[in-house]
């Protein structure tokens, strides 16, 4: 398979991420939906990281999982802190900034 | 048939089968209506990347994808959908479902189109194709290429579980126990 | 060798500035003291000018320009703080430091108990100082400039008694009408500047004769715009409504400003510019022609008005008409001796009348006064002297100057028969007038019971003392006067024609007789005449209406304008307009607000659509 199942599936995986994040309502779902996106692009760069022969893709693609990582612990802390008191998991209903 | 030919065949052919899973798998993530299969789901996908990866001459960071990600990241989360919401949820037909839609499907095409521009300036790398995704050789590059990446990285996931503590502490923290 | 001649500008300047600073917080006596001391001092050092004038041969009089600083150096256009020194500035001088001086001296007394006395003196010096740079100005910016400083003193002293109404409207309408000649003459400055280049007076003059052939179109426009500028500022038809109502600011001003100095700033700029006017013969009939018409319907009014300053203002009117017809003529010597002349008689006979009203506590109505003549023997004396001079009594110095135009008018080779004629008539009605108020005034009984006039005291009497004596023998300076601006001028001839000039003395005398005739021995005769002549009488003294006309075809219109633009154009139009460039980006802005909705799944959205968008431009660009 070349590199154009490669970019396909990669496609694939971040467009489905970017419609999941914005067509669900439930907060942790929207997360796993950036994690997608973000797998999607893990895969990208280690399959051209084995096409170009360089080992930058992968070095970079675990960095992606170091901060994807951090970035899930900090974000799921912060949608326990606000939505512990409520009891609708909505994320349409935080509008406080609304101009 | 030559024993090469089909290794390949066969190697392209895994290749493609895990990919479909892997789109489908995510297909599940988003569609469905209750957060635990969701997030088994997304289980599923990482376990189907991480073939990938090993598929693709990565086998540290299939590795880690299993025991990081699968493994710490969605338990997580799957403590915290326990902890917090797991009713199913209705999808309703908005406006913004269906502009939503739209606008993912045109960027999908976009990106299919962009496939064919082509590939951007090949780098080439001096690593024995051997020792090519062993945990050696990202060894070998991490601690002398991107040490000052490495280092920046360990800052922030401490920054990142102080952040949390915080966080959690806040709400909980019952301060006038303490003066008694 | 005339630097020294600056400082004639400069000490009227500097008792402005002291006494508007200090004024209130010196003691009136010292204010009377600086306020007539500096025009004392620049009166002296005119005097110094005319014996360094003197010590230049007559030819090498003309064009001695004082410069004091290099102001403007662009290219080849050039204007610097200068003055100019020649016969005509210099007689000039005399008459305003001169006469001024008197008049301040008068104005002490007159101005005795006013509250504001040292403003008073504070505008008085700043109005010689304006009236000086305007004779001086050694080209037509500073003219301009002295022109316009002298509107402003002119303002500023007409409406001095400021809780009087009338006064402060008086001095409003004699601004805009000065306004209105300063418009035309700095529409001539401009086009003097287009067509020569420059503004200097010497420059001009000197090159006006040779690049132009008489009337020339340019030269018809330029003069007709210095015009307006003179007409305006010397109250000659159309623009001479503000002269009668000035009257409403105390006597000395009258007397300074209305009689002797700034009405006769128009005259002056005429006999400046007689090089251009003439190379446009058609204007100087024009000025003659309106001289002579502004004559007789200024003396026609004067025969029944009841204020005594309003018929002094009217005469002062018709004589400056005399003053243009001798411009107009040709004859600018002439003129400038009946200046002169007019300057001694008509600042005596107001500033007599001015003793009248002080004595009878202000009072200005011609039919309350009477029979002064042995209460106040000396203003009585003085003023029959001012009354012979103006009706041109023979041997008086108003006989010989209105007896030289009057001649003029005939002779000249720009006179005529029609210009004679109406000189003589009005030379007669001016005679009648003038001692209509004279026996009103000081003859008879007194018709005001209750005032007890009493004689001035001293220090107005001796300014009268000094002016009758000027008024009596300022005859004999006419031909010093000839000789004196012929290095500017030209010699002019005087004719002699012994018919014509016994046909005016006839009517001067005539004049005198028929106003004894009607108010000293009958009063049957006078009531008679104006039963007879009751309509024109109507007409004469509603001052033929002009006022009125004015109003309804000016002044109504003008303001209706600026109502309608006031609420249009500015209220509706600029300020709405500068108002909705706030509004209509709050609007705007609040609307586009709506587009943060606070939801980040749409948020998401748009981020979706942006990249979109680029990667529409990177894929098919």
């Amino acid at each position: 398979m070349g590199q154009e199942f490669v970019l396909l599936v990669s496609a694939s995986i971040f467009c489905i991420g970017a419609a999941g994040f914005m067509i669900r309502k439930n907060p942790l779902i929207m997360f796993m939906s950036v994690e997608l996106m973000l797998n999607s692009v893990n895969f990208l760069l280690i399959a051209y990281s084995s096409f170009l022969n360089s080992l930058d893709g992968q070095i970079f693609a675990l960095f992606i999982m170091t901060v994807a990582a951090a970035e899930v612990v900090v974000g799921l802390a912060i949608i326990l802190t606000i939505f512990r008191t409520r009891h609708d998991m909505d994320v349409d209903h935080i509008d406080v900034l609304k101009g | 048939m030559e024993i090469a030919t089909v290794f390949n065949f066969t190697h392209d052919a895994v290749i493609f089968v895990v990919g479909m899973t892997a789109i489908l798998a995510s297909l599940g993530v988003i569609l469905c209506s209750s957060p635990i299969y969701c997030a088994l789901y997304l289980i599923g996908h990482m376990i189907c990347l991480a073939l990938l990866f090993l598929l693709y001459n990565a086998e540290f960071l299939a590795v880690v994808q299993i025991i990081v990600y699968a493994g710490a990241v969605m338990i997580l989360f799957l403590f915290i959908i326990a902890l917090l919401g797991g009713k199913k949820e209705v999808q309703e037909n908005t406006f913004h479902r269906a502009m939503a839609f739209a606008f993912v499907f045109t960027l999908l095409g976009e990106l299919y189109l962009s496939a064919t521009v082509g590939t951007t300036q090949p780098i080439r790398g001096e690593i024995p194709p051997e020792l090519f995704g062993t945990a050696k050789a990202i060894g070998l590059e991490l601690f002398s290429k991107h040490v000052v990446a490495f280092e920046l990285a360990s800052g922030l996931l401490l920054v990142a579980a102080v952040g949390v503590i915080c966080l959690a502490k806040f709400s909980f923290a019952p301060l006038r126990r303490r003066v008694r | 060798m005339f630097a020294s001649s600056w400082l004639i500008l400069l000490f009227p300047l500097l008792g402005f500035i002291g006494l508007s600073w200090y004024g209130n917080r010196i003691s009136r006596k010292l204010v009377g003291f600086v306020g007539c001391g500096t025009v004392g001092a620049s009166f002296f050092m005119t005097l110094v000018t005319l014996s360094n004038l003197f010590f230049l041969p007559p030819e090498e009089r003309v064009g001695q320009v004082q410069t004091l600083y290099q102001w403007i150096s662009a290219g080849s256009f050039k204007l610097n703080l200068a003055i100019l020194v020649d016969p005509l500035s210099v007689f000039m001088f005399l008459i305003v430091t001169g006469v001024g001086f008197v008049i301040h001296v008068y104005s002490v007394g007159y101005m005795h108990d006013d509250p504001e006395y040292s403003r008073f003196f504070a505008y008085l010096n700043l109005f010689i100082f304006s009236m000086l740079v305007l004779v001086a100005a050694a080209d037509f910016f500073f003219l301009i400039v002295g022109w316009a400083l002298v509107g402003l003193a002119s303002y500023l002293l007409i409406g001095f008694w400021r809780e009087k109404t009338s006064a402060v409207l008086a001095a409003r309408k004699a601004f805009v009408m000065n306004v209105i000649g300063d418009v035309g003459m700095v529409i001539a400055a401009l086009v003097i500047f287009e067509t020569f280049g420059t503004l200097n007076f010497v420059d001009v003059f000197a090159s006006a004769p040779g690049q132009f052939r008489p009337n020339d179109d340019t030269m018809l426009l330029i003069t007709m715009l210095l015009l307006v500028g003179a007409f305006a500022k010397s109250a000659q038809l159309p623009l001479h409504t503000w002269l009668p109502d000035a009257m409403e600011g105390p006597t000395p001003v009258s007397a300074l400003i209305h009689a002797a100095t700034m009405v006769t700033a128009g005259v002056y700029l005429v006999a400046r510019c007689h090089v251009l006017y003439e190379l446009a013969p058609y204007t100087m009939y024009f000025i003659a022609g309106v001289g002579i018409i502004t004559a007789i319907f200024a003396g026609s009014m004067a025969l029944v008005q009841y204020d005594i300053k309003r018929v002094i203002a009217y005469s002062t009117m018709s004589q400056l008409g005399y003053m243009f017809l001798a411009m107009g003529i040709g004859v600018y010597s002439l003129g400038m001796f009946h200046l002169m002349t007019h300057a001694f008689f008509k600042a005596l006979l107001f500033m007599a009348a001015g003793s009248v009203i002080h004595s009878l506590d202000g009072e200005q109505d011609l039919r309350k006064m009477g029979g002064l003549q042995k209460v106040m023997p000396l203003t009585h004396a003085t003023f029959l002297i001012g009354a012979l001079a103006l009706a041109g009594f023979p041997l008086t110095s108003g006989y010989f100057s209105k007896e030289a135009i009057i001649l003029s008018s005939y002779h000249a080779e720009m006179g005529n028969i029609v210009f004679w004629a109406i000189a003589v008539l009005t030379a007669g009605m001016t005679a009648f007038y003038i001692f209509r108020v004279y026996l009103f005034t000081f003859f008879g009984k007194l018709r005001s019971p209750e005032v007890h006039p009493h004689e001035s005291p001293m220090i107005m009497i001796v300014p009268l003392l000094v002016l009758a004596v000027l008024a009596l023998l300022g005859g004999v300076l006419g031909p010093w006067v000839d000789s004196f601006l012929a290095p500017v001028f030209g010699h002019v001839a005087h004719p002699h024609d012994n018919a014509l000039e016994t046909i005016a003395l006839v009517a001067g005398l005539g004049g005198i007789a028929t106003a004894g005739l009607l108010y000293m021995v009958s009063k049957q005769r006078l009531d008679f005449f104006k039963e007879a002549l009751a309509p024109l009488y109507d007409l004469l003294f509603h001052k033929y209406y002009v006022d009125e006309i004015y109003d309804y075809l000016i002044v109504r219109p003008t303001k209706a304008i600026g109502a309608f633009l006031e609420q249009k154009a500015e209220r509706e139009g600029v300020d709405f307009t500068v108002d909705q460039v706030g509004l209509q980006i709050k609007e705007v802005s609040h609307v586009i607000s709506l587009w943060q909705s606070g939801k980040v799944r749409s948020y998401a959205l748009n981020m979706v659509v942006g990249v979109v968008t680029i990667l529409l431009f990177v894929v098919f660009m």
